[in-house]
């Protein structure tokens, strides 16, 4: 049975990439056919800092092709708000705030992380990771590894879990071992 | 040729001696003034306009020769793909980061680099504008603490939270703030700045060399397209660039090229029409000298007196001095058999020496005091008119054979006369035309003159087009408003600045502008970073609120250690001083705003958005010892150079008055001197009209041009009313009038073609004049004497 296993290896692992990034594509294909999503989300912050998680709560909208908001509701309401390359930051105490992504190539990847992902713009992401895909169409997940070394210095990967055309997870791991996992639901 | 020598008035036996000691005399004295010529710098800077002790003016002056705004360079990157334009970008600027002649270059990407961020978190407690002493009681640090705990919630907290342990009150972000604000900044796409149109990738850089050192901008420029070169490699882009020294080095060769195809075309012009007239190479050559002759004296005269040389004295000086060019020619028409070329020159040599003394004192009424150029002007062509005037009455019969005569002399067929005929009604007619045209000049009296001084410029309209595209897409300052402080010291200038600064966040408030920059924003004066180092609390009553403060916040504990360390070092900390931030970007873009000039310190504050400049000028405050003043670039630019020409035409019209007394003492009657000046009144008048007509506005270029019409108009008036010539003498005259003004037609036709508007303005002027003068000195000249006789 061991030596077999081994054999399993050899022969599954050539064949095992153009299987994955079949699979990636099937998901990604399934993903883009999906014109809007509305979600809550739970997301729990673990920092070196804190004696305890962060933990805060919210809604995710998404618009196909491309805007997404994150509206936290607890424990302080603020709002990030993604259209295009537009960004708008709304927080109690600052207002409103637009930036333009493109002027800020360190918060793009991370917009992209989520939005190009669920928008199933394969292109996008493979623009700011390297992607490694595993997983059936049906439970999945993607792990994504920064290429520029200037965002590698902030994060290491992000981790998105899906079933089937919906995101169920998103782990970020931050490159000082802070991590973050922002679990969403569909409503 | 000795036999043919009458011996007028000389015994025989000295005229050797006499041909040897003048070429001699002539030889040494133009090898003495090359020398000095060749020694003198030629300045390209704009104090030729400046009148001497106007204080505003010389701040202006400062700023336009070494201020921020003149080392601009502006780079636009066009073609290809936008990623392909981006990163051509960011290669360059990395490029040019490394070469010494730029102190800095921007495209957007420049987030602070690491080391600067350090220098900024080191001293945060004394350049911090929000240090206060209640940011560090319990209550405030509570409300910072609460809202450090906010941020971290935020999906953006992974790029700020390592300052956290260091920083909870969150002054780093503070500084970072006013780092990023000032002056608007354009768009920017994948990363970099660009046009908003998406054409250009933008990058802006700074020179070390000053706009108007010309080697150093030749320099940067070759920089420029070297690192351009190398790093837009494999990619289609095109590299366009402007700013003042890249338009004032590309304007340099321009106008060079164009000023030497010109200038070869005309002398070409001039060499084929002498040979043609007078089938005679030798009248090429001895009648260039003159020209040459003024040329050298003029230039050794003015940098003898004056130590230098204005670009556009040169440009100016050459321009008049082409009268000059007249002067062999009368003689060579005026050559016949039997007679010494001494001999005809004695005959000459009344009208002569009037023509150059009205040239000479109508010089001399602009040397004055407060303008050195206008006074450059005058020297370079006092010198040179009479360095030509006795070059062509002593040097030319010392190097002629005393008998020549050129093959074809100036003979003229019958026809002349019946041109010569005088025609009162005709000269009625013009005289009235003149009239007219000069009540409606002055019934409508159209917009004359042109106050931009970019219209000075002589770079190609399309290269300041460019410079206005780059500019408005990079949100350049274009027409530059600041306040400048003057004062003994850095420290003086950063205090006199933040009380300004206060008093402008009011007049901001008000609407008056969108915004400002400036040092202080930069770095405080030492009087407020002691201050604020004043503020801060003891490191016992700092921990006490901290823990208090920390209560019942998830920060785990000790986590602020580095945060009372600190304070505590900033308490006792050296205020931080202008040489401290040296060689940062920090100290990059205090070095532009706060400068050590010949005079004490001086503090830019660049305004941007100004909607109401007389609140700003009106309540501007000042301190005992430090003066502000406000300036707007443009409009006291071309107040200057509105200044300089109004003294200008002043000067010319005592000038005028010089030159009537002058003709008056030279021909002892009015009617004479009627009738040499007023046709070249009239075709003063039919100039300014004729330009007008054309949609011109008067500028420098213009008015200069105009003054060469009245010089050489005042010879034709004086040549075609020489007393007591005959019929045959007068066809010889006539005969050098078609000559001188057949030649300078042609040369200055050449010139009004050219796409400079420097050029053009000047060859249109001229061209238009000479003709104007010839007709109206023609058909006035005689009926004004004969009527009168």
């Amino acid at each position: 049975m061991k030596r077999w296993g081994w054999w399993w290896l050899l022969w599954g692992w050539p064949l095992g990439l153009p299987a994955a990034d079949e699979v990636l594509d099937q998901v990604m294909r399934a993903l883009a056919a999906v014109p809007a999503v509305e979600a809550v989300f739970r997301e729990e912050k673990t920092l070196a800092i804190l004696q305890e998680p962060l933990v805060t709560s919210g809604v995710l909208t998404y618009r196909a092709p491309a805007y997404l908001r994150k509206q936290t509701l607890r424990p302080r309401p603020e709002e990030y708000e993604a259209d295009d390359h537009w960004l708008t930051v709304e927080t109690p105490t600052d207002g409103r705030r637009q930036f333009d992504l493109n002027g800020y190539p360190q918060l793009r990847p991370f917009v992209e992380a989520i939005r190009a992902t669920q928008a199933g713009d394969r292109a996008t992401l493979e623009r700011y990771y390297q992607l490694d895909f595993q997983g059936t169409p049906a439970g999945w997940s993607l792990r994504l590894t920064p290429r520029e070394p200037e965002f590698a210095r902030y994060l290491t990967a992000i981790v998105i879990r899906g079933r089937a055309a919906s995101i169920s997870s998103v782990e970020t791991l931050e490159a000082d071992g802070d991590r973050s996992l922002m679990t969403v639901n569909p409503r | 040729m000795s036999s043919r020598f009458s011996g007028f008035s000389l015994p025989g036996g000295e005229e050797p001696q006499r041909r040897w000691w003048i070429p001699l005399v002539w030889l040494l004295a133009a090898l003495g003034c090359g020398w000095i010529v060749a020694t003198t710098p030629v300045t390209a800077d704009l104090t030729a306009f400046v009148p001497r002790a106007d204080p505003v003016a010389d701040l202006l002056l400062e700023q336009l020769r070494s201020g921020p705004t003149t080392r601009l360079m502006l780079i636009g990157l066009a073609g290809d793909s936008e990623v392909a334009r981006a990163t051509v970008s960011r290669r360059l600027a990395e490029h040019l980061k490394n070469n010494e002649r730029f102190t800095r270059v921007a495209n957007g990407a420049d987030a602070l680099p690491e080391a600067d961020l350090q220098t900024l978190f080191t001293h945060r407690y004394q350049l911090s504008p929000t240090v206060a002493p209640e940011r560090f009681t319990t209550v405030g640090l509570r409300a910072a603490l609460e809202q450090r705990l906010r941020e971290l919630q935020s999906p953006l907290a992974v790029l700020q939270k390592r300052w956290l342990p260091g920083d909870p009150t969150g002054e780093l972000l503070t500084l970072l703030r006013v780092w990023r604000g000032g002056v608007g900044e354009p768009a920017k796409r994948l990363g970099v700045w660009f046009s908003p149109d998406g054409e250009h990738a933008l990058l802006l850089a700074e020179t070390r060399a000053s706009g108007y050192d010309l080697a150093g901008q030749r320099a940067a420029v070759a920089a420029v397209r070297a690192s351009f070169a190398a790093a837009g490699a494999g990619a289609e882009v095109k590299l366009t660039m402007s700013g003042p020294g890249v338009l004032a080095t590309l304007a340099e060769d321009q106008v060079r090229a164009e000023a030497e195809l010109r200038s070869t075309l005309a002398t070409v012009a001039m060499v084929l029409i002498l040979i043609g007239v007078y089938r005679s190479a030798r009248t090429v050559w001895v009648g260039a000298l003159p020209m040459l002759v003024a040329l050298l004296a003029g230039a050794a005269a003015v940098d003898l007196l004056f130590g230098k040389m204005y670009m556009i004295t040169l440009a100016f000086s050459i321009t008049l001095l082409g009268e000059t060019l007249d002067y062999p020619t009368y003689l060579f028409s005026h050559r016949r058999s039997g007679e010494t070329v001494e001999e005809t020159l004695c005959q000459l040599w009344p009208t002569l020496r009037l023509c150059a003394a009205t040239t000479l004192l109508g010089c001399l009424a602009m040397i004055t005091p407060d303008f050195p150029g206008l006074s450059q002007l005058g020297v370079f062509t006092l010198a040179g008119i009479a360095a030509a005037v006795a070059t062509t009455r002593w040097l030319l019969p010392a190097l002629l054979p005393s008998g020549w005569i050129p093959p074809r002399p100036g003979e003229i067929g019958a026809w002349a006369d019946r041109l010569l005929e005088p025609r009162p009604k005709l000269a009625l007619a013009f005289g009235a035309l003149g009239v007219l045209l000069l009540t409606v000049l002055i019934v409508r009296a159209p917009p004359l003159w042109e106050d931009d001084i970019a219209a000075l410029s002589p770079a190609p309209r399309a290269l300041l087009r460019l410079d206005q595209e780059l500019r408005a897409a990079l949100g350049a300052p274009e027409v530059g408003r600041l306040i400048v402080i003057a004062a003994s010291d850095a420290e003086t200038a950063l205090r006199h600045g933040e009380r300004i600064a206060a008093w402008l966040d009011a007049r901001r408030a008000e609407g008056a502008l969108d915004g400002y920059d400036g040092p202080m924003r930069y770095l405080p004066s030492q009087q407020t970073q002691q201050w604020r180092q004043a503020q801060l609390p003891t490191p016992e009553t700092l921990e006490t609120h901290l823990a208090n403060a920390t209560t019942g916040l998830p920060f785990k504990s000790g986590l602020f250690q580095p945060f009372l360390d600190a304070v505590a070092a900033a308490r006792a900390a050296p205020p931080l001083r202008p040489e401290d931030l040296r060689g940062t970007l920090l100290g990059t873009r205090l070095d532009a705003l706060l400068l050590a000039g010949e005079r004490g310190w001086s503090a830019l504050l660049p305004l941007s958005g100004v909607r109401d400049a007389r609140a700003l000028i009106g309540g501007l405050p000042q301190a005992a010892d430090s003066q502000a003043h406000y300036l707007d670039l443009r409009v006291e630019t071309n107040r200057l150079v509105a200044d300089f020409r109004d003294t200008a035409l002043i000067r010319f019209g005592w000038g005028a008055a010089l030159i009537v007394a002058v003709v008056w003492v030279g021909l002892r009657s009015w009617r004479g001197v009627a009738a040499a000046l007023l046709p070249v009144l009239l075709a003063l008048v039919v100039v300014v009209a004729a330009l007008l007509a054309l949609g011109e506005r008067l500028s420098l270029f213009h008015l200069v041009s105009l003054l060469l019409v009245l010089g050489i108009g005042v010879d034709y008036g004086l040549f075609f009313s020489r007393p007591g010539a005959d019929p045959a003498a007068r066809r010889r005259t006539l005969h050098a009038l078609l000559v001188c003004c057949g030649s300078a037609l042609t040369v200055f036709i050449l010139l009004s073609t050219s796409a400079l508007p420097a050029l053009h303005a000047i060859g249109l002027t001229v061209s238009l004049g000479v003709m104007a003068s010839f007709v109206a000195a023609l058909t006035l000249a005689r009926p004004l004497l004969t009527r009168m006789s």
